[in-house]
Protein backbone atom coordinates (compact mmCIF):
# COMPACT_ATOMS: atom_id res chain seq x y z
CA UNK A 1 0.00 0.00 0.00
CA UNK A 2 2.96 2.71 0.92
CA UNK A 3 4.51 2.26 -2.37
CA UNK A 4 1.23 3.12 -4.41
CA UNK A 5 0.36 5.76 -2.11
CA UNK A 6 4.30 6.77 -2.88
CA UNK A 7 3.31 6.19 -7.00
CA UNK A 8 0.08 8.76 -5.86
CA UNK A 9 2.29 11.51 -4.42
CA UNK A 10 5.27 10.93 -7.46
CA UNK A 11 2.77 11.07 -9.80
CA UNK A 12 0.68 14.42 -8.57
CA UNK A 13 4.33 16.08 -8.48
CA UNK A 14 5.07 15.02 -11.60
CA UNK A 15 1.94 16.23 -13.32
CA UNK A 16 2.39 19.60 -11.26
CA UNK A 17 5.89 19.78 -12.44
CA UNK A 18 4.39 19.50 -16.05
CA UNK A 19 2.08 22.18 -15.77
CA UNK A 20 4.73 24.51 -14.56
CA UNK A 21 7.00 23.45 -17.16
CA UNK A 22 4.17 24.28 -19.90
CA UNK A 23 3.81 27.61 -18.18
CA UNK A 24 7.37 28.33 -18.62
CA UNK A 25 7.81 27.70 -21.76
CA UNK A 26 4.99 29.49 -23.36
CA UNK A 27 6.09 32.45 -21.45
CA UNK A 28 9.75 32.31 -21.47
CA UNK A 29 10.14 31.69 -25.21
CA UNK A 30 11.37 34.48 -27.16
CA UNK A 31 8.44 36.78 -29.01
CA UNK A 32 5.24 38.57 -28.28
CA UNK A 33 2.45 36.35 -28.49
CA UNK A 34 -0.17 38.83 -28.94
CA UNK A 35 2.13 40.49 -31.89
CA UNK A 36 2.20 37.21 -33.23
CA UNK A 37 -1.88 36.81 -33.04
CA UNK A 38 -2.51 40.45 -34.37
CA UNK A 39 0.42 40.85 -37.09
CA UNK A 40 2.82 43.20 -37.49
CA UNK A 41 0.50 46.22 -38.30
CA UNK A 42 -1.32 46.40 -35.05
CA UNK A 43 -2.05 49.45 -33.20
CA UNK A 44 -0.45 49.43 -29.39
CA UNK A 45 -3.86 50.42 -28.00
CA UNK A 46 -5.05 46.81 -29.52
CA UNK A 47 -2.21 45.13 -28.16
CA UNK A 48 -2.30 46.89 -24.67
CA UNK A 49 -6.28 45.71 -24.49
CA UNK A 50 -5.06 42.33 -25.62
CA UNK A 51 -2.07 42.08 -23.21
CA UNK A 52 -4.80 42.69 -20.96
CA UNK A 53 -7.28 40.59 -21.81
CA UNK A 54 -5.08 37.70 -21.48
CA UNK A 55 -3.26 38.59 -17.99
CA UNK A 56 0.03 39.42 -19.52
CA UNK A 57 0.32 42.44 -18.46
CA UNK A 58 1.24 41.16 -14.74
CA UNK A 59 4.10 40.13 -13.60
CA UNK A 60 5.39 36.71 -13.96
CA UNK A 61 4.94 35.65 -10.26
CA UNK A 62 1.51 36.64 -10.25
CA UNK A 63 0.41 35.07 -13.96
CA UNK A 64 2.00 32.08 -12.52
CA UNK A 65 -0.51 32.21 -9.32
CA UNK A 66 -3.34 33.01 -11.85
CA UNK A 67 -2.23 30.57 -14.13
CA UNK A 68 -2.68 27.69 -11.56
CA UNK A 69 -6.01 28.87 -9.59
CA UNK A 70 -7.30 29.10 -13.54
CA UNK A 71 -6.13 25.57 -13.90
CA UNK A 72 -7.68 24.54 -10.51
CA UNK A 73 -10.56 26.28 -10.64
CA UNK A 74 -11.11 25.05 -14.77
CA UNK A 75 -10.88 28.75 -15.84
CA UNK A 76 -8.68 28.81 -18.67
CA UNK A 77 -10.25 32.29 -20.35
CA UNK A 78 -11.39 32.61 -23.24
CA UNK A 79 -11.00 31.54 -27.09
CA UNK A 80 -10.04 34.46 -28.71
CA UNK A 81 -12.25 33.69 -32.04
CA UNK A 82 -15.02 31.80 -30.86
CA UNK A 83 -17.03 33.32 -28.17
CA UNK A 84 -16.50 30.87 -25.78
CA UNK A 85 -14.82 29.58 -23.09
CA UNK A 86 -11.67 27.18 -23.13
CA UNK A 87 -13.33 24.77 -20.71
CA UNK A 88 -16.50 24.67 -22.41
CA UNK A 89 -14.74 24.59 -25.76
CA UNK A 90 -13.08 21.33 -24.52
CA UNK A 91 -16.46 19.90 -22.85
CA UNK A 92 -17.65 19.20 -26.11
CA UNK A 93 -14.84 18.11 -28.31
CA UNK A 94 -13.84 15.80 -25.55
CA UNK A 95 -15.86 12.72 -25.92
CA UNK A 96 -15.23 11.59 -29.69
CA UNK A 97 -11.44 11.93 -29.02
CA UNK A 98 -11.86 9.82 -25.61
CA UNK A 99 -14.22 7.33 -27.39
CA UNK A 100 -11.73 6.98 -30.12
CA UNK A 101 -8.59 6.58 -28.37
CA UNK A 102 -10.12 3.99 -25.75
CA UNK A 103 -11.82 1.85 -28.76
CA UNK A 104 -8.25 2.43 -30.24
CA UNK A 105 -6.32 1.13 -27.44
CA UNK A 106 -8.96 -1.60 -26.24
CA UNK A 107 -9.16 -3.51 -29.62
CA UNK A 108 -5.24 -3.26 -30.16
CA UNK A 109 -4.29 -4.17 -26.93
CA UNK A 110 -6.77 -7.75 -27.65
CA UNK A 111 -5.92 -8.20 -31.60
CA UNK A 112 -1.98 -7.31 -30.43
CA UNK A 113 -1.65 -9.94 -27.78
CA UNK A 114 -3.53 -12.58 -29.89
CA UNK A 115 -1.40 -11.96 -32.82
CA UNK A 116 1.61 -11.67 -31.04
CA UNK A 117 1.13 -15.01 -28.65
CA UNK A 118 -0.31 -17.16 -32.19
CA UNK A 119 3.08 -16.02 -34.00
CA UNK A 120 5.47 -16.63 -31.05
CA UNK A 121 3.60 -19.88 -30.21
CA UNK A 122 4.25 -21.34 -33.99
CA UNK A 123 7.00 -19.85 -34.28
CA UNK A 124 8.87 -19.49 -37.69
CA UNK A 125 5.66 -20.89 -39.60
CA UNK A 126 4.27 -19.39 -42.56
CA UNK A 127 1.67 -17.68 -40.07
CA UNK A 128 4.29 -16.15 -38.44
CA UNK A 129 6.77 -14.79 -41.39
CA UNK A 130 3.36 -13.22 -43.17
CA UNK A 131 2.50 -11.92 -39.36
CA UNK A 132 5.93 -9.94 -39.03
CA UNK A 133 5.99 -8.59 -42.60
CA UNK A 134 2.71 -7.01 -42.75
CA UNK A 135 3.50 -5.98 -39.16
CA UNK A 136 6.86 -4.08 -39.81
CA UNK A 137 4.43 -3.40 -43.07
CA UNK A 138 2.46 -1.26 -41.10
CA UNK A 139 4.23 0.42 -39.13
CA UNK A 140 5.87 1.71 -41.72
CA UNK A 141 2.92 3.84 -42.75
CA UNK A 142 2.55 7.15 -40.15
CA UNK A 143 -0.95 7.43 -39.49
CA UNK A 144 -1.42 10.40 -41.92
CA UNK A 145 -0.66 8.73 -44.66
CA UNK A 146 -2.44 5.45 -43.98
CA UNK A 147 -5.52 7.12 -43.24
CA UNK A 148 -5.73 8.62 -46.74
CA UNK A 149 -4.80 5.60 -47.84
CA UNK A 150 -7.31 3.43 -46.08
CA UNK A 151 -9.89 6.20 -47.79
CA UNK A 152 -9.05 6.10 -51.07
CA UNK A 153 -9.53 1.97 -50.46
CA UNK A 154 -12.34 1.80 -48.57
CA UNK A 155 -14.80 4.91 -49.21
CA UNK A 156 -13.44 5.85 -52.92
CA UNK A 157 -12.81 2.50 -54.72
CA UNK A 158 -14.78 0.55 -52.49
CA UNK A 159 -17.24 2.68 -51.66
CA UNK A 160 -17.97 0.58 -48.06
CA UNK A 161 -17.35 3.21 -45.63
CA UNK A 162 -18.35 7.09 -45.71
CA UNK A 163 -15.12 9.62 -45.89
CA UNK A 164 -15.99 12.09 -42.66
CA UNK A 165 -17.32 13.44 -40.42
CA UNK A 166 -18.87 12.03 -37.02
CA UNK A 167 -22.42 10.98 -37.43
CA UNK A 168 -22.94 7.36 -36.86
CA UNK A 169 -21.06 3.84 -35.98
CA UNK A 170 -20.20 3.51 -39.62
CA UNK A 171 -18.49 6.83 -39.68
CA UNK A 172 -16.52 5.54 -36.01
CA UNK A 173 -14.69 2.71 -37.87
CA UNK A 174 -11.98 3.88 -40.39
CA UNK A 175 -10.71 6.39 -38.22
CA UNK A 176 -10.77 3.24 -35.68
CA UNK A 177 -8.98 1.10 -38.23
CA UNK A 178 -6.86 3.68 -38.70
CA UNK A 179 -5.65 4.23 -35.35
CA UNK A 180 -5.68 -0.05 -34.59
CA UNK A 181 -3.48 -0.99 -37.06
CA UNK A 182 -0.30 0.75 -36.22
CA UNK A 183 -1.09 0.10 -32.26
CA UNK A 184 -1.57 -3.43 -32.99
CA UNK A 185 1.12 -4.20 -34.57
CA UNK A 186 3.76 -2.67 -31.99
CA UNK A 187 1.55 -4.07 -29.49
CA UNK A 188 1.99 -7.64 -31.03
CA UNK A 189 5.61 -7.11 -31.39
CA UNK A 190 6.35 -6.93 -27.58
CA UNK A 191 3.85 -9.56 -26.92
CA UNK A 192 6.13 -11.94 -29.76
CA UNK A 193 9.51 -11.08 -27.75
CA UNK A 194 8.17 -11.04 -24.97
CA UNK A 195 6.63 -14.57 -25.12
CA UNK A 196 9.26 -15.86 -27.17
CA UNK A 197 11.48 -14.61 -23.87
CA UNK A 198 9.42 -16.56 -20.91
CA UNK A 199 8.36 -19.47 -23.27
CA UNK A 200 11.47 -21.20 -22.05
CA UNK A 201 11.14 -20.83 -18.48
CA UNK A 202 11.92 -23.77 -16.25
CA UNK A 203 8.01 -23.24 -14.46
CA UNK A 204 6.92 -23.57 -18.43
CA UNK A 205 8.81 -26.79 -18.15
CA UNK A 206 6.96 -27.72 -15.22
CA UNK A 207 3.76 -27.50 -15.90
CA UNK A 208 4.16 -29.50 -19.35
CA UNK A 209 5.97 -32.08 -17.80
CA UNK A 210 2.89 -32.14 -15.07
CA UNK A 211 0.91 -32.64 -18.32
CA UNK A 212 -0.96 -29.71 -18.84
CA UNK A 213 -2.55 -29.01 -22.16
CA UNK A 214 -1.03 -26.96 -24.80
CA UNK A 215 -3.46 -24.19 -24.79
CA UNK A 216 -3.48 -24.11 -21.26
CA UNK A 217 0.36 -23.53 -21.18
CA UNK A 218 0.04 -20.81 -23.92
CA UNK A 219 -2.47 -19.15 -21.79
CA UNK A 220 -0.50 -18.99 -18.77
CA UNK A 221 2.63 -17.60 -20.35
CA UNK A 222 0.48 -15.09 -22.20
CA UNK A 223 -0.58 -13.85 -18.72
CA UNK A 224 3.13 -13.70 -17.43
CA UNK A 225 3.82 -11.20 -20.79
CA UNK A 226 0.85 -9.35 -20.24
CA UNK A 227 2.02 -6.45 -17.55
CA UNK A 228 5.13 -5.85 -20.01
CA UNK A 229 2.49 -5.34 -22.51
CA UNK A 230 0.43 -3.06 -20.61
CA UNK A 231 3.97 -1.04 -19.60
CA UNK A 232 4.14 -0.54 -24.11
CA UNK A 233 0.28 -0.22 -24.18
CA UNK A 234 1.21 2.91 -21.21
CA UNK A 235 4.20 4.29 -23.51
CA UNK A 236 2.27 4.29 -26.78
CA UNK A 237 -0.19 6.44 -25.55
CA UNK A 238 1.74 9.39 -26.32
CA UNK A 239 1.59 7.91 -29.77
CA UNK A 240 -2.65 7.12 -29.28
CA UNK A 241 -2.75 10.58 -28.00
CA UNK A 242 -1.32 11.79 -31.29
CA UNK A 243 -2.50 9.59 -33.75
CA UNK A 244 -6.37 10.61 -32.57
CA UNK A 245 -5.62 14.20 -32.83
CA UNK A 246 -3.72 13.65 -36.65
CA UNK A 247 -6.79 11.21 -37.17
CA UNK A 248 -9.36 13.56 -36.44
CA UNK A 249 -8.00 16.40 -38.27
CA UNK A 250 -7.94 14.01 -41.26
CA UNK A 251 -11.57 11.90 -40.85
CA UNK A 252 -13.09 15.83 -39.77
CA UNK A 253 -13.98 14.40 -36.41
CA UNK A 254 -15.08 17.32 -34.14
CA UNK A 255 -12.43 16.16 -31.33
CA UNK A 256 -9.81 17.90 -29.78
CA UNK A 257 -7.58 17.41 -31.96
CA UNK A 258 -9.27 19.29 -34.29
CA UNK A 259 -9.80 21.97 -32.09
CA UNK A 260 -6.22 22.28 -31.25
CA UNK A 261 -5.35 21.77 -35.25
CA UNK A 262 -7.80 24.87 -35.39
CA UNK A 263 -6.40 26.65 -32.81
CA UNK A 264 -2.92 26.40 -34.20
CA UNK A 265 -4.10 27.27 -37.58
CA UNK A 266 -5.57 31.01 -35.60
CA UNK A 267 -2.87 31.17 -33.25
CA UNK A 268 -5.70 30.50 -30.39
CA UNK A 269 -3.29 30.75 -27.71
CA UNK A 270 -5.78 30.28 -24.52
CA UNK A 271 -7.18 26.95 -26.77
CA UNK A 272 -3.85 25.40 -27.31
CA UNK A 273 -2.85 26.02 -24.46
CA UNK A 274 -6.19 24.36 -22.65
CA UNK A 275 -6.09 21.46 -24.53
CA UNK A 276 -2.24 20.72 -24.23
CA UNK A 277 -2.70 21.10 -20.30
CA UNK A 278 -5.84 19.22 -20.04
CA UNK A 279 -4.47 16.75 -22.05
CA UNK A 280 -1.42 16.75 -20.33
CA UNK A 281 -3.21 16.07 -17.45
CA UNK A 282 -5.08 13.46 -18.55
CA UNK A 283 -2.51 11.45 -20.37
CA UNK A 284 -0.39 11.08 -17.50
CA UNK A 285 -3.47 10.01 -15.30
CA UNK A 286 -4.00 7.17 -17.33
CA UNK A 287 0.10 6.41 -17.64
CA UNK A 288 -0.16 6.31 -13.89
CA UNK A 289 -3.00 4.35 -13.35
CA UNK A 290 -1.61 1.51 -16.09
CA UNK A 291 1.72 1.74 -13.61
CA UNK A 292 -0.59 0.88 -10.36
CA UNK A 293 -2.67 -1.83 -12.31
CA UNK A 294 0.42 -3.62 -13.35
CA UNK A 295 1.27 -4.10 -9.97
CA UNK A 296 -1.74 -6.03 -9.40
CA UNK A 297 -1.51 -8.30 -12.21
CA UNK A 298 2.18 -8.94 -11.14
CA UNK A 299 3.54 -8.22 -7.50
CA UNK A 300 6.91 -8.66 -8.60
CA UNK A 301 7.06 -5.70 -10.11
CA UNK A 302 7.59 -3.31 -7.23
CA UNK A 303 10.11 -5.92 -5.69
CA UNK B 1 32.96 -13.80 -32.87
CA UNK B 2 32.46 -15.54 -35.84
CA UNK B 3 29.34 -16.41 -34.83
CA UNK B 4 27.81 -13.33 -35.71
CA UNK B 5 27.09 -12.99 -39.07
CA UNK B 6 25.40 -10.19 -41.30
CA UNK B 7 22.02 -11.11 -41.52
CA UNK B 8 19.28 -11.04 -43.80
CA UNK B 9 17.51 -7.70 -42.41
CA UNK B 10 20.46 -5.88 -42.31
CA UNK B 11 20.89 -6.73 -45.81
CA UNK B 12 17.74 -5.31 -47.05
CA UNK B 13 17.31 -2.72 -44.86
CA UNK B 14 20.83 -1.48 -46.32
CA UNK B 15 19.88 -1.77 -49.37
CA UNK B 16 16.99 0.29 -49.10
CA UNK B 17 18.91 2.85 -47.20
CA UNK B 18 21.35 3.11 -49.76
CA UNK B 19 19.09 3.45 -52.46
CA UNK B 20 17.23 6.57 -50.83
CA UNK B 21 21.11 7.41 -50.40
CA UNK B 22 21.81 7.56 -53.83
CA UNK B 23 18.84 9.10 -54.34
CA UNK B 24 19.49 12.11 -52.16
CA UNK B 25 23.23 12.23 -53.69
CA UNK B 26 21.71 12.33 -56.68
CA UNK B 27 19.61 14.92 -56.38
CA UNK B 28 22.19 17.50 -54.04
CA UNK B 29 24.21 17.24 -57.48
CA UNK B 30 21.72 18.01 -60.03
CA UNK B 31 20.31 20.86 -57.57
CA UNK B 32 23.81 22.53 -56.78
CA UNK B 33 25.58 21.18 -59.87
CA UNK B 34 23.74 19.87 -62.91
CA UNK B 35 20.56 22.25 -63.31
CA UNK B 36 21.54 25.30 -60.73
CA UNK B 37 24.60 26.30 -59.50
CA UNK B 38 26.50 26.47 -55.60
CA UNK B 39 25.51 29.51 -55.21
CA UNK B 40 22.16 29.29 -56.95
CA UNK B 41 20.64 25.91 -55.93
CA UNK B 42 17.70 24.58 -58.20
CA UNK B 43 14.39 24.28 -56.61
CA UNK B 44 11.51 22.85 -58.14
CA UNK B 45 9.86 25.25 -60.73
CA UNK B 46 6.04 26.48 -59.90
CA UNK B 47 4.21 25.84 -63.57
CA UNK B 48 0.48 26.31 -62.44
CA UNK B 49 -0.92 25.70 -65.82
CA UNK B 50 0.68 22.19 -65.12
CA UNK B 51 -1.19 21.39 -61.61
CA UNK B 52 -2.12 17.69 -60.71
CA UNK B 53 -0.56 15.68 -64.23
CA UNK B 54 -1.02 11.84 -63.82
CA UNK B 55 1.94 9.76 -63.74
CA UNK B 56 4.07 9.62 -66.85
CA UNK B 57 4.90 12.24 -69.40
CA UNK B 58 6.87 14.89 -69.52
CA UNK B 59 7.19 14.71 -65.44
CA UNK B 60 8.50 11.75 -63.95
CA UNK B 61 5.45 11.29 -61.03
CA UNK B 62 2.77 13.86 -62.73
CA UNK B 63 2.86 17.38 -60.45
CA UNK B 64 1.42 18.42 -57.43
CA UNK B 65 -1.42 21.29 -56.85
CA UNK B 66 1.32 23.87 -57.52
CA UNK B 67 2.47 22.55 -60.58
CA UNK B 68 5.52 21.23 -59.20
CA UNK B 69 6.79 18.09 -60.52
CA UNK B 70 6.28 15.87 -57.66
CA UNK B 71 9.24 13.79 -58.12
CA UNK B 72 11.19 17.11 -57.84
CA UNK B 73 9.31 18.16 -54.44
CA UNK B 74 9.95 14.26 -52.95
CA UNK B 75 14.03 14.67 -53.55
CA UNK B 76 13.80 18.49 -51.78
CA UNK B 77 11.72 16.48 -49.17
CA UNK B 78 13.72 13.84 -48.67
CA UNK B 79 17.49 15.95 -48.33
CA UNK B 80 15.19 17.77 -45.73
CA UNK B 81 13.34 14.97 -43.64
CA UNK B 82 17.12 13.49 -43.69
CA UNK B 83 19.06 16.86 -42.91
CA UNK B 84 16.63 17.26 -39.85
CA UNK B 85 16.65 13.58 -38.45
CA UNK B 86 20.05 13.44 -38.66
CA UNK B 87 21.17 16.21 -36.57
CA UNK B 88 18.14 15.59 -34.34
CA UNK B 89 19.29 12.09 -33.74
CA UNK B 90 22.77 12.70 -33.39
CA UNK B 91 22.23 15.89 -31.17
CA UNK B 92 19.75 13.87 -28.99
CA UNK B 93 22.16 10.67 -28.72
CA UNK B 94 25.24 12.97 -27.56
CA UNK B 95 23.01 14.95 -24.77
CA UNK B 96 21.19 11.99 -24.28
CA UNK B 97 24.90 9.88 -22.99
CA UNK B 98 26.20 13.06 -21.37
CA UNK B 99 23.17 13.50 -19.49
CA UNK B 100 22.95 9.60 -18.83
CA UNK B 101 26.83 9.36 -17.28
CA UNK B 102 26.43 12.15 -15.19
CA UNK B 103 22.86 11.08 -13.83
CA UNK B 104 24.98 7.68 -12.40
CA UNK B 105 28.39 9.18 -11.63
CA UNK B 106 27.24 13.01 -10.55
CA UNK B 107 27.03 13.88 -7.11
CA UNK B 108 23.70 12.71 -5.41
CA UNK B 109 21.80 15.28 -5.58
CA UNK B 110 22.71 16.19 -9.09
CA UNK B 111 21.78 12.48 -10.29
CA UNK B 112 18.33 12.58 -8.60
CA UNK B 113 17.48 15.99 -10.72
CA UNK B 114 18.49 14.71 -13.96
CA UNK B 115 17.11 11.40 -13.02
CA UNK B 116 13.82 13.45 -12.38
CA UNK B 117 13.99 16.00 -15.69
CA UNK B 118 14.83 12.56 -17.73
CA UNK B 119 11.49 11.05 -16.37
CA UNK B 120 9.40 14.10 -16.89
CA UNK B 121 10.22 15.06 -20.51
CA UNK B 122 9.81 11.26 -20.96
CA UNK B 123 6.33 10.89 -19.52
CA UNK B 124 4.89 14.03 -21.08
CA UNK B 125 3.41 13.24 -24.23
CA UNK B 126 6.23 14.57 -26.91
CA UNK B 127 3.86 15.42 -29.65
CA UNK B 128 2.32 18.35 -27.15
CA UNK B 129 6.00 19.20 -25.85
CA UNK B 130 6.51 19.82 -29.80
CA UNK B 131 3.32 21.44 -30.89
CA UNK B 132 3.86 23.79 -27.97
CA UNK B 133 7.25 24.85 -28.95
CA UNK B 134 6.13 24.84 -32.53
CA UNK B 135 3.12 27.01 -31.82
CA UNK B 136 5.07 29.81 -29.26
CA UNK B 137 8.22 29.48 -31.72
CA UNK B 138 6.57 29.84 -34.78
CA UNK B 139 6.93 28.26 -37.95
CA UNK B 140 11.02 27.85 -37.99
CA UNK B 141 13.37 25.35 -39.31
CA UNK B 142 15.45 26.36 -35.63
CA UNK B 143 12.33 25.97 -33.66
CA UNK B 144 11.64 22.59 -35.46
CA UNK B 145 14.63 20.81 -34.46
CA UNK B 146 14.89 22.64 -30.64
CA UNK B 147 11.14 21.17 -30.32
CA UNK B 148 12.38 17.50 -31.97
CA UNK B 149 15.66 17.61 -29.52
CA UNK B 150 14.06 18.15 -26.64
CA UNK B 151 11.58 15.69 -26.19
CA UNK B 152 14.55 13.23 -28.14
CA UNK B 153 16.84 13.21 -25.79
CA UNK B 154 15.45 11.60 -23.05
CA UNK B 155 15.06 8.19 -24.70
CA UNK B 156 18.57 8.27 -25.13
CA UNK B 157 19.81 9.12 -21.68
CA UNK B 158 17.43 6.55 -20.30
CA UNK B 159 19.58 3.87 -22.98
CA UNK B 160 22.74 5.70 -21.46
CA UNK B 161 21.99 5.24 -18.24
CA UNK B 162 21.33 1.86 -18.03
CA UNK B 163 24.20 0.94 -20.10
CA UNK B 164 26.43 3.39 -17.67
CA UNK B 165 25.32 1.62 -14.55
CA UNK B 166 25.95 -2.25 -16.22
CA UNK B 167 29.59 -1.02 -17.19
CA UNK B 168 30.56 1.02 -14.20
CA UNK B 169 30.05 -2.29 -11.96
CA UNK B 170 32.04 -4.00 -13.90
CA UNK B 171 35.46 -5.32 -12.16
CA UNK B 172 37.72 -3.67 -14.56
CA UNK B 173 35.94 -0.37 -13.96
CA UNK B 174 35.86 -1.21 -10.92
CA UNK B 175 39.92 -1.32 -11.18
CA UNK B 176 40.40 1.24 -13.42
CA UNK B 177 38.26 3.92 -10.60
CA UNK B 178 40.55 2.47 -7.97
CA UNK B 179 43.71 3.30 -9.39
CA UNK B 180 42.41 7.08 -9.90
CA UNK B 181 41.49 7.41 -13.38
CA UNK B 182 39.78 10.01 -13.78
CA UNK B 183 35.96 11.23 -14.50
CA UNK B 184 36.92 12.40 -18.08
CA UNK B 185 38.99 9.53 -19.15
CA UNK B 186 36.66 6.97 -17.43
CA UNK B 187 34.02 8.50 -19.72
CA UNK B 188 36.17 8.56 -23.28
CA UNK B 189 37.72 4.99 -22.58
CA UNK B 190 35.42 3.06 -20.73
CA UNK B 191 31.69 4.15 -20.65
CA UNK B 192 31.62 5.48 -24.52
CA UNK B 193 32.96 2.73 -25.85
CA UNK B 194 30.64 0.28 -24.18
CA UNK B 195 28.03 1.88 -25.10
CA UNK B 196 27.82 3.35 -28.39
CA UNK B 197 27.09 -0.04 -30.19
CA UNK B 198 23.85 -0.09 -28.11
CA UNK B 199 23.47 3.61 -29.22
CA UNK B 200 23.76 3.00 -32.76
CA UNK B 201 20.84 0.67 -33.01
CA UNK B 202 18.76 3.67 -31.15
CA UNK B 203 19.99 6.06 -33.93
CA UNK B 204 18.94 4.14 -36.79
CA UNK B 205 15.37 3.37 -35.38
CA UNK B 206 15.30 7.19 -34.16
CA UNK B 207 16.28 8.29 -37.03
CA UNK B 208 12.76 7.09 -38.54
CA UNK B 209 11.43 8.10 -35.50
CA UNK B 210 12.35 11.28 -36.13
CA UNK B 211 11.51 11.08 -39.84
CA UNK B 212 7.80 10.47 -38.62
CA UNK B 213 7.79 13.05 -36.00
CA UNK B 214 8.79 15.93 -38.29
CA UNK B 215 6.13 14.77 -40.84
CA UNK B 216 3.63 14.59 -38.23
CA UNK B 217 4.20 18.74 -37.28
CA UNK B 218 4.29 19.32 -40.87
CA UNK B 219 1.26 17.11 -41.45
CA UNK B 220 -0.07 19.40 -38.98
CA UNK B 221 1.09 22.63 -40.32
CA UNK B 222 3.91 23.54 -37.86
CA UNK B 223 6.78 21.83 -40.15
CA UNK B 224 9.88 23.47 -40.62
CA UNK B 225 9.85 23.33 -44.69
CA UNK B 226 7.58 23.49 -47.48
CA UNK B 227 9.06 20.43 -48.58
CA UNK B 228 8.12 18.71 -45.32
CA UNK B 229 6.99 14.97 -46.52
CA UNK B 230 4.53 15.68 -43.70
CA UNK B 231 2.51 19.12 -45.01
CA UNK B 232 2.80 17.72 -48.83
CA UNK B 233 0.79 14.75 -47.63
CA UNK B 234 -1.75 17.23 -46.19
CA UNK B 235 -2.09 19.40 -49.40
CA UNK B 236 -2.49 16.06 -51.16
CA UNK B 237 -4.93 14.93 -48.24
CA UNK B 238 -7.08 17.95 -49.88
CA UNK B 239 -6.88 16.30 -53.61
CA UNK B 240 -7.34 12.49 -52.94
CA UNK B 241 -10.80 12.88 -55.41
CA UNK B 242 -9.01 14.57 -57.66
CA UNK B 243 -5.43 13.23 -58.15
CA UNK B 244 -5.18 10.19 -55.32
CA UNK B 245 -1.59 9.03 -57.23
CA UNK B 246 -0.08 12.12 -54.96
CA UNK B 247 -0.93 10.61 -51.69
CA UNK B 248 -0.40 7.05 -52.63
CA UNK B 249 3.02 7.90 -54.07
CA UNK B 250 3.86 10.09 -51.15
CA UNK B 251 2.80 7.85 -48.42
CA UNK B 252 5.24 5.14 -50.69
CA UNK B 253 8.31 6.99 -50.98
CA UNK B 254 8.09 7.84 -47.43
CA UNK B 255 7.24 4.40 -46.05
CA UNK B 256 9.82 2.71 -47.94
CA UNK B 257 12.55 4.99 -46.30
CA UNK B 258 11.08 4.02 -42.64
CA UNK B 259 11.12 0.36 -43.78
CA UNK B 260 14.42 0.32 -44.63
CA UNK B 261 15.72 2.17 -41.43
CA UNK B 262 13.39 -0.23 -39.30
CA UNK B 263 15.27 -3.41 -40.64
CA UNK B 264 18.92 -1.58 -40.66
CA UNK B 265 18.04 -1.61 -37.12
CA UNK B 266 16.28 -4.74 -35.80
CA UNK B 267 18.96 -6.36 -38.48
CA UNK B 268 21.73 -4.51 -36.55
CA UNK B 269 20.25 -5.34 -33.22
CA UNK B 270 19.87 -9.19 -33.67
CA UNK B 271 23.53 -8.78 -34.97
CA UNK B 272 24.51 -7.18 -31.76
CA UNK B 273 22.83 -9.68 -29.68
CA UNK B 274 24.30 -12.90 -31.29
CA UNK B 275 28.07 -11.23 -30.77
CA UNK B 276 27.33 -10.35 -27.80
CA UNK B 277 26.36 -14.24 -27.03
CA UNK B 278 29.10 -15.68 -28.64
Amino acid sequence: MASKIRKLLYSLVTIFLAITAIFFIIRLSPGDPIEKILGPEASVTDIEKYREQLGLNLSIGKQYINYLQGFFTGDLGESLFKKKSVVELLKTHLPPSVILAIVATFFSTIFGVILGVISAAKKSSGFDFSFRFISLLALSFPIFSLAPLLVLFFSIKLNWLPVSEWLSFKHGILPAITLIIPLSSVLSRVTRNKYLEEEHGPWVQVLTAKGMSDFSVILRVAKVCLPSVLNVVAIQLSVVLAGTMITETIFDIPGIGSLLFEGIQNRDYPVVQGIIIYSTVIYMGVYFLIDILNEFIDPRINS
Amino acid sequence: MTGARINKEMKIGGFICSLYLIWAIGWLLYQFFIQGSFSQPYFPSYDITQELLPLGGKYLLGTDIYGRSIFEVLSSGLIYSLTVSLIVSFACAAIGIVMGYLSVTAHASIAILFDLIINLIFVFPSILIAILIMSVSGQSLTGLIFALIITGWPGYARIARGETMRVMSLSYVEAAKAIGVGRLRLFMKVVLPAILPLLLIHIVLGVSGVIISEASLGFLGLGGSEYSWGSMLAVAKTVLLEAPQMVVILSFAMAGLIIGLNLLGDGLRDFLDTQNKS
